[in-house]
This record gives C-alpha cells, sequence and structure tokens, in this order.
C-alpha cells in the first residue's frame, strides 16, 4: 500500500537521523564498579541548567567511585516535590535533591532524610568541620525545620532586588539612584504613572508567597509566630496596603503573572520590578535601556528582613554506599571553585563563606557585575523562608496565596483578608 | 435513501463469542491494566486521609466525600467547569459545525486551502501554545495589546481576572482542536447527498432550516462524537494551559474539576480529597453520559442499517 | 449548486479573518526562532527579524542530544499510534459485528473510561510502572498511553455507518474474518482510521504531563519535555529558543500531514460508501 510505503520511508528516515545523534553518545558507557547516584534539581537552562551539567560532568571526569546522574524537573520546587512524590511512592528515591525552602517542613515531616553531617562523622574524618568552616550560621540555620534539625545545606541562595529602568525614572524626573524606601517607592511609582504612563512598579507574583513576606517582615510583622500565623498584624496590614493602594487606588503597579509582569520591565513599560537576582542575567542581556539592580527598599526608620530564596541540598539516599557517594558530590559542589561557578551561572548569591572575596573565587566577577553587588550586599538581613509546619501547610500557604488574588483584585480589604486568612490558617494548623 | 430514526434491531448474528472476547482482549486487557484498576484504588483511597507517602492511610469513610461536598471551592470549580464546557461547545462544536455546513456547500473556490488552514494548529502542543499566547497576548506588552491600544483600545489583565481567564484559556484550546472537529464535521457533511440538498434549494427552504432539519439529523453520528470529544478531550486538553499560564487561579478563577484534582493531589498533597473529587466529576460524566445512550443515541442517523 | 456572491462574499471575508487569526501565531512562532531574545522582547511587534539568526536552534542542538530527543518522541507516538489503531479496530469491530454475552454493557464500561480525568489514573499507573521496571524508559511512556477507549469509540461509529447486509453477503460466502476486515471493512473505513491515527499521533506527539514524570535522562527525553528546560518562572523564560524548539515539534507532525494530506482530508470524504 502506498500509504504504508511512504510511512515505512519517513520511519526508516528517522532511524537513520537517530542513529547519527546515537554515535557520540555510545562512547561514555558507564565504568564498572562506579555508584550512580541521582541528583534532582528544578535548572532550567535559563536558570544554570548548563551549570549543573558542566559541574556533574566535571566532577564525573575526576571521581572513580562515584557517577552523578542528573534530572531536571521542571516547574520549580513543586514541580520537583511533585515527582518525589512519586518516586518515593513507588519505592525508591534519589541520592539528592533541591528542596526549596517553602517545602521545608512538609519535607523534612514526610521524606527520610539523613543529615549531612552525620553521613559525614560517620565516612568522611577528614570533612568533620567543613560546614563549621564554611558557613556561617544564620546560613545553616536557613536549613533548619521548625523543630530545629538540620535538614540539608543551603546551596541556592536568592534575595529579592529592586530592579530599576533609570531611563523611565529620569524621564519622569525622578533621581536615577532609585527608591530607597518603600514609601518613597509608592510616591516614585504615581509620579512615573503621571509623567510617562508607564507603570510605575511590579512585584513578582509566583504561586508562593516570597516577595510578600519580604514587604511584611520588613516592616516588622511576622508571618508566623510560635507556630501561628500572625500576619494579620497592624503592621503587616499596613505592609500589604502599600502594595494594595498602588494596584488598586493608584493603578501605578501592575498586578498581572510573573512571566509577563518581567516581559513588561524588559520592554519598558515598567519603570520598577521587584523580583529575585536569579532574573538579573536574563534582565540584564535583553533590557535595551539603562538598567540597574539597587538593594531591597526598607520602611522608613526599620530594617530589611529578607527571606531566603533558592534551595538546599539534601541527602535522600538510603543506602550506606549511596549517601556516602552523595557527599562526595556535595564536598565537590560546595567547592569554592563550583560555588563561584554557580553564581555565575545562576545569578545566586554564594552560600559559603570565602568565594566573593577570593581571587579564583568570584572576585573578578563581581568586580564588573553591579547587579550582584545589591544582592549580596544585603545578605546580612536574610531570615529563614516561613513555612508552615504540619500536614496542612502547604495548604496554609496556598491560602495565602487565595487571598493576595483577592486584595489585589480589590475584593476584600486588607485587613477583612489578612484577617479571616490567618484565622483559617490557624484553624488548619491545629 | 430513507432515514431511519429508530435502530434497526435486526443484527447479523455471529455465534462465535470466543473470536469476538479474542478481538476484544488486547483493549480490554491494556484498558483494565492502566484504566479499571488504578480507578478501583482510586475509589479506595477516596476513604483514606493519605499524602501518598506516609506509611500509614488513614480510613475516614465518607469524610473527604463530606468535605468535598461542603467545600466552597468545589462549586466555584464545578460552575468553571461547566463554563469551560459552554465556550468549549460554542467554538468547537456550533461554530465549527456551521462552518463546516457552510464550506461545504456555499465556497466554491478555496475551499482546499480553508481546509487546510482550518486544520493546521492541531499539530501544535498546548504547552507551545501556552507559552506563544502568554507571550502574544500580554494585555501590556503584547502585540495584541499594542494594537488595540493603536485604536484606543485597552485589554483587560486577564490572566489576573475572573471570567476573562477561562475565556482566553478556552480559546487556546480551542486553536488547538477546533481544526480537528472541523474536518470530522465537514467531512460527515460531505457525505450527504446533494441531491437532498438542492431539491430543498429548489423549493426555497431557508438556510436554518436545511441545517437543522436535513444537514444536522443526516450527520448526527458525527456529530455526537464531536460533541462528546469537545467536552471530554477539550476539559482534559485546557488542563495543560490552566497549568501554565495561571496555575488555577486567581483564586481558583481557572480552576476545572480536572486541574483542581490535579491541584489536591499533587500541589497540596490531599490524595483523599482529590480522589474524592475525581469520583464524584466522573460521576457527573457518567450520569451525562447515559442521558446520551438513553436519549440521544436513538435518534442518531448511521447510514443504511 | 448556484450560490450568489451575497452569500458567499461575507464568508470569504469571515474565512478569511480567522484564519488570520489561527495562522498568525504560527507565524509568529517561526518568527521570533530566529530573532535573538532581545530582539524578541523589544520589537514586539515585528514578524521577522531584524538580524535573522540561527543561535536558538544552535542553543538547542548544543544542550540537548536534539536528535536522540526527537526520535524517541517519533518511536513513542508511532508505537501508541499503530498499537491503537489496531487493537481499536478489532475491537470496534468486535462490537458490531457479533453478538456476544455482555456486550453492552462491556461498550459502556471501555467508554465509560474515556471520561475518566488522568488525575485519577497518575499515581496507581507510576506505581504499576515503576514495579515493572520502567521508570525513566520509553516504554514506561508509551504503555499507559495505550490505555484509550475513543478509538473504540470513533471507530465502532464508522463501523456501525457500514451496510450489514454487505457483510452478510461475504459471511454466506464463507469469507473469513480477516478477510472480510482486509477487504471489506478497511477499505471502508479508511479515512476514519487514518484520521483517527493522525489524531492519535499528534496527541502522542505532544503529550507532556507523563513524560515529565516518567523521563529522567536528557536522552531519554521527548520534544515537550526539552521544552520545559527553556521555560522557568525563576530564571526567566528563554522565549526564542522555546520557540524554536516549538518549531521543531511542529515541523514533523506537519511533514506527516503534508505527506497523507490526500488521506486526511481528500479521501475520507470521497470515501465508497455512498
Amino acid at each position: 500500500m502506498k500509504l504504508w510505503s511512504k510511512f515505512v520511508l519517513l520511519f526508516s528516515v528517522m532511524l537513520i537521523l537517530g542513529a547519527c545523534g546515537n554515535g557520540e553518545e555510545s562512547g561514555d558507557s558507564i565504568k564498572e564498579g562506579k555508584t550512580k547516584i541521582e541528583y534532582w534539581h528544578v535548572n532550567a537552562e535559563t536558570q544554570g541548567g548548563q551549570t549543573v551539567a558542566e559541574l556533574v560532568e566535571e566532577f564525573n571526569a575526576q571521581s572513580d567511585t562515584v557517577e552523578v546522574v542528573a534530572k531536571y524537573n521542571p516547574d520549580l520546587y513543586k514541580g520537583l516535590m511533585q515527582n518525589l512524590q512519586a518516586e518515593v511512592a513507588a519505592g525508591s528515591t534519589p541520592a539528592i535533591v533541591q528542596i526549596g525552602w517553602a517545602f521545608l517542613d512538609y519535607f523534612s515531616n514526610n521524606f527520610s532524610y539523613v543529615t549531612p553531617q552525620e553521613v559525614i562523622n560517620a565516612h568522611f574524618e577528614e570533612d568533620k568541620t567543613f560546614l563549621e568552616d564554611n558557613f556561617l550560621p544564620n546560613i545553616m540555620d536557613l536549613a533548619k525545620n521548625s523543630e530545629g534539625s538540620q535538614v540539608g545545606i543551603p546551596y541556592s541562595l536568592s534575595t529579592p532586588v529592586l530592579y530599576i529602568n533609570r531611563d523611565l525614572l529620569s524621564e519622569a524626573g525622578l533621581p536615577t539612584t532609585g527608591p530607597t524606601t518603600w514609601e518613597q517607592l509608592k510616591e516614585y511609582a504615581k509620579v512615573i504613572l503621571d509623567k510617562t504612563g508607564k507603570y510605575g512598579f511590579y512585584m513578582q507574583e509566583p504561586a508562593d508567597n516570597w516577595a510578600t513576606q519580604a514587604l511584611l517582615e520588613s516592616n516588622g510583622a511576622k508571618i508566623m509566630t510560635d507556630g501561628k500565623a500572625s500576619f494579620a498584624s497592624e503592621k503587616g496590614i499596613k505592609a500589604y496596603s502599600l502594595l494594595r493602594d498602588m494596584v488598586v487606588e493608584d493603578k501605578s503597579a501592575l498586578h498581572i503573572g510573573w512571566d509577563q509582569g518581567i516581559q513588561s520591565f524588559i520592554d519598558g513599560n515598567v519603570a520598577m520590578l521587584y523580583t529575585t537576582i536569579a532574573q538579573r542575567s536574563n534582565i540584564q542581556n535583553n533590557a535595551q535601556f539603562d538598567v540597574a539592580a539597587i538593594k531591597s527598599p526598607t520602611w522608613e526608620g526599620k530594617e530589611v528582613k529578607l527571606p531566603a530564596g533558592g534551595a538546599m541540598l539534601t541527602i535522600t539516599a538510603q543506602e550506606e554506599q549511596q549517601q556516602k557517594a552523595a557527599w562526595e558530590f556535595m564536598r565537590f559542589l560546595y567547592s569554592v571553585e563550583s560555588v563561584a561557578k554557580w553564581t555565575k551561572g545562576t545569578g545566586y548569591v554564594p552560600a559559603r563563606e570565602g568565594v566573593a572575596d577570593a581571587e579564583k573565587g568570584l572576585k573578578p566577577f563581581l568586580a564588573e557585575n553591579e547587579m550582584m553587588k545589591a544582592a549580596i550586599d544585603q545578605m546580612s538581613g536574610v531570615v529563614p523562608w516561613t513555612s508552615f509546619p504540619g500536614d496542612a501547610g502547604l495548604q496554609a500557604e496556598q491560602l495565602l496565596l487565595d487571598v493576595r488574588d483577592q486584595i489585589l483584585s480589590g475584593s476584600v480589604t486588607v485587613e477583612e483578608g489578612l484577617t479571616s486568612t490567618e484565622n483559617s490558617i490557624n484553624e488548619l494548623l491545629k | 435513501m430513507q432515514v431511519v430514526t429508530s435502530r434497526s434491531k435486526k443484527r447479523f448474528v455471529h455465534k462465535q463469542s470466543i473470536l469476538a472476547y479474542s478481538l476484544l482482549l488486547p483493549s480490554v486487557a491494556i484498558i483494565a491494566m492502566f484504566m479499571f484498576w488504578p480507578f478501583l484504588y482510586t475509589i479506595y483511597l477516596s476513604f483514606f486521609d493519605w499524602n501518598m507517602i506516609s506509611l500509614t492511610k488513614n480510613f475516614v469513610g465518607l469524610q473527604n466525600y463530606i468535605d468535598v461536598l461542603k467545600d466552597p471551592i468545589t462549586y466555584k470549580v464545578l460552575l468553571n467547569t461547566a463554563l469551560y464546557i459552554l465556550i468549549l461547545l460554542v467554538f468547537n462544536f456550533t461554530i465549527s459545525y456551521i462552518f463546516a455546513f457552510v464550506l461545504n456547500f456555499f465556497v466554491g473556490k478555496m475551499d482546499g486551502f480553508y481546509k487546510s488552514a482550518f486544520f493546521l494548529p492541531s499539530f501544535i502542543s498546548l504547552v507551545v501554545g501556552s507559552i506563544l499566547f502568554t507571550w502574544l497576548l500580554n494585555p501590556v506588552s503584547g502585540p495584541v495589546a499594542i494594537v488595540m491600544g493603536w485604536i484606543g483600545l485597552s485589554m483587560p489583565i486577564w490572566s489576573k481576572s475572573e471570567g476573562w481567564i477561562i475565556v482566553v484559556i478556552t480559546l487556546i484550546t480551542s486553536w488547538k482542536i477546533f481544526g480537528y472537529n472541523f474536518i470530522l464535521l465537514y467531512a460527515s457533511i460531505n457525505g450527504i447527498s446533494r441531491e437532498i440538498i438542492e431539491a430543498a434549494r429548489l423549493d426555497n427552504v431557508p438556510l436554518w432550516k436545511i441545517f437543522f432539519h436535513i444537514i444536522g439529523p443526516m450527520s448526527s453520528a458525527t456529530g455526537i462524537y464531536v460533541f462528546i470529544i469537545t467536552i471530554v478531550q477539550g476539559l482534559q486538553f485546557s488542563f495543560t494551559p490552566i497549568k501554565i499560564i495561571a496555575q488555577g487561579g486567581p483564586n481558583y478563577a481557572s480552576s476545572n474539576a480536572i486541574y483542581h484534582a490535579y491541584h489536591e493531589a499533587f500541589v497540596l498533597y490531599r490524595t483523599g480529597h482529590s480522589a474524592a473529587l475525581s469520583i464524584l466529576t466522573m460521576a457527573i460524566f457518567v450520569v451525562l453520559l447515559i442521558v446520551e445512550f438513553k436519549y440521544v443515541e436513538r435518534g442518531i442517523y448511521y447510514e443504511n442499517k | 449548486m448556484k450560490i450568489s456572491k451575497k452569500v458567499t462574499i461575507p464568508w470569504h471575508i469571515i474565512f478569511i479573518f480567522i484564519i488570520f487569526l489561527l495562522i498568525f501565531p504560527i507565524i509568529f512562532a517561526i518568527g521570533t526562532s530566529f530573532k535573538t531574545l532581545q530582539d524578541a522582547y523589544n520589537n514586539p511587534l515585528s514578524i521577522f527579524p531584524t538580524s535573522p539568526t540561527l543561535e536558538n536552534y544552535k542553543v538547542f542542538f548544543e544542550s540537548l542530544p536534539a536528535f536522540k530527543v526527537t526520535l524517541n518522541t517519533f518511536i513513542i507516538a508511532s508505537v501508541v499510534t499503530i498499537f491503537k489503531v489496531i487493537t481499536s479496530f478489532l475491537a470496534a469491530y468486535a462490537f458490531v459485528y457479533f453478538i456476544f454475552k455482555g456486550k453492552n454493557v462491556l461498550y459502556f464500561i471501555l467508554i465509560s473510561t474515556i471520561f475518566l480525568p488522568f488525575t485519577v489514573t497518575m499515581i496507581p499507573n507510576y506505581l504499576v510502572i515503576s514495579k515493572m521496571g520502567l521508570g525513566n524508559s520509553i516504554w514506561g511512556v508509551i504503555l499507559p498511553q495505550l490505555a484509550d477507549a475513543m478509538g473504540i469509540f470513533l471507530l465502532t461509529q464508522a463501523l456501525r455507518s457500514i451496510s450489514i447486509s454487505l457483510i452478510e453477503v461475504a459471511r454466506l460466502d464463507n469469507m473469513s474474518h480477516w478477510h472480510i476486515m482486509k477487504d471489506i471493512v478497511l477499505p471502508l473505513v479508511k479515512p476514519a482510521v487514518t484520521s483517527t491515527g493522525i489524531w492519535f499521533f499528534i496527541t502522542s506527539w505532544n503529550e507532556y504531563v507523563w513524560p515529565v514524570l516518567i523521563l529522567k535522562s536528557t536522552e531519554n527525553f521527548t520534544l515537550p519535555l526539552a521544552l520545559q528546560m527553556y521555560i522557568s518562572s525563576e530564571g526567566g523564560t528563554n522565549f526564542t529558543v522555546a520557540m524554536a524548539v516549538s518549531v521543531i515539534t511542529m515541523i514533523l507532525p506537519l511533514a506527516l500531514y503534508l505527506i497523507f494530506q490526500k488521506y486526511i482530508i481528500g479521501t475520507f470524504i470521497s470515501s465508497g460508501i455512498k
């Protein structure tokens, strides 16, 4: 039949093409005796995917005992969590996984993991003080769950910064150094709208409450106090009202999805963008105006409190052999050179000490990269990203997201929205 | 040719049940393994409180069902589902039916070109469609918004507005499935004898009457198929843009029954709640299906029965 | 049939307009795949790149085993399509031309599975695939996709439209079922079979929820998964590379379509049923 002959022809063409593509990879067959471990990450090509591949390749080439296979998980830490959930339900686990901070408690309550220090103590006498020597205590604390146990080691660290379009600022007659306080930012946004007709501000709206926490806690509110939600305090409401008023009253801030918000900043329709430092290379490479990243605004007379974004590395390997291999790989990832590479590839702030000012680390890189400076300079203000404890923790996080949409669409007042959400979260957490 | 309105009872009988069963075996076996068993397992799960990984499943009886029925979000989501179905039917059933009719009889030239062009977007994955439309329809920076701006129109911030979000997502979904439905209906209408139509035209029967009294009934076998896949596949297909563009938001405004079951199971890890919701959704669909079997199938026209 | 211009012209206008809406995004995607990302961000209105570049395609071919990824997608879609078309045809044949115990109940149950949201089957299926040792294998992607009653439904509908008497005569001539299927039924429903097959192919080719769950290493990836590599809300979406991958994803089904166009649109209109 003619139809089938065409199909067969096409199929064989594909096979030939495929065979060509296959040629190169048959070379690197896995050496006998190597322990094979899986490393799960969320780094898409635009978020350090290339760097993960390079680091893994470099490690595999120099290690005689361990072979790492990296698995990319789409849809960030939530997507990774889903895959991990399914994998564990099916009875197996990867060796190392990146866990986003918002999942810290959920992960430690539901999955079995081993504290890195335990693995080190058991097998690597020489690394006994590695963590102590190279990490600041407040950074290590980010990876402690609500019971105080060290779940993993901070790896990808990000903080929110304010990206500004200097061209638009000067067009509106504003100082191009940008606002330093939230109060100022609100004024600026209004002026920009009036003078240029462009949106003054966009604050990232992903499916988490990271930026919201920065806004609220910098004003002295606490998302959670003693295991109970407490964001509907006077300070919390005041902070949230600022954002709401910009969106609903002034209409000087944009309320839109994250991808679209970034698109609108890069093409010059929004003058100020509050988002993660991980967006640096995207913005730097594509914006055609005078763009800068400045430190996160403060509230007048108060200190910033910025939740750490990103992820920690945790060891989920169950067998001893795998756990050993996992640490060997992690030790490699936390070396000064690897961390420096990681920062260059992703825009994350180095989690360990001794990278920023080392010649073989980031010193030359930071000298040229003004934008990274903002993120590194504000590291002293970093606090843990609140993750609600218990089985209903994720649901609580979801409620806080739901109320964001209600408040910013103007369908409830900030006070009503936050208060009722706080109540329902506390009901859940009981 | 005559229109047979009731199904012919007489069937050619093959008394070879064994052969029949063996013809069915491959399909039944694979469906049993990857559909029935998971389905039964899900029913089982709907009576437990479980997060998929903890070692203990707590038996909670009907509590999950009670929770689902008491949850106001369930009703919002079901209402959204109905809205999705309605809009999907308008674009992919009604409009494609009319287009198929018109293209068959009233457009002489270029019908080949039209057919191919309508079908083209069907090849594209909805992942691509979702990214593409997020960009194209950016209400501030997208090309569509800019062009609208020239004539003084502004675009609603659809990704954050109730109502609009469903409209845009169904448009994206329809972009993909419209062509396929159209081609099916076109082929079916094309199979109808031209003489009947000619005769009707000569008698000055208005177009809408031809459509409802001749075309509709005579293409109903395909029509009912298109009707069903529009609902079923349409809902499943819309999952991808919902997930990529809106994650069910803002405040569940874009969530439908399928996405919400996913959200409960794979975002909040409330397996039991999700299972109960899925079973209830399934129950609603089955009721619709029974209605279809009982009333609609009877009136369907199969040729040469 | 004579139709006045008054009727046809408005319809032509409507069709052209609708086609513009349907095709524009595709053209925009193709144009964007040859732009630099900076160009795409800053000149949203121009369809054509200011300085065309192949960089986006290069990025895809350099960061992933692109041929292997395309081949995987092709093998998965082909196996799924061939298997589903054959089994659905056999089942439809049994449902239409045989009478056996439990026929209506079985048909009803099978068709009901179409209404099963895929979220219902996801976790149990994942457990089964893992137990079979097929995690991270394209067979793990293929197997659950084979369970689909849609083909049975469509082909049963198609077979029902064939005259029973035709089959009766053939049976009286002692023709075997194999020959009836091959020489009488199949030629008559070839249009339906082809269009079903094409639809299966496209659906499987573009499937992404399930492969995301199963496939782990890049050499086993499929195209929709590869696309995910360039989308990240945190690091920003590389829109132009994503569009390049999209164009590659479109090409093969499109080529198939052009090759089989006659069958898809042409023949299933003028089949011999009349």
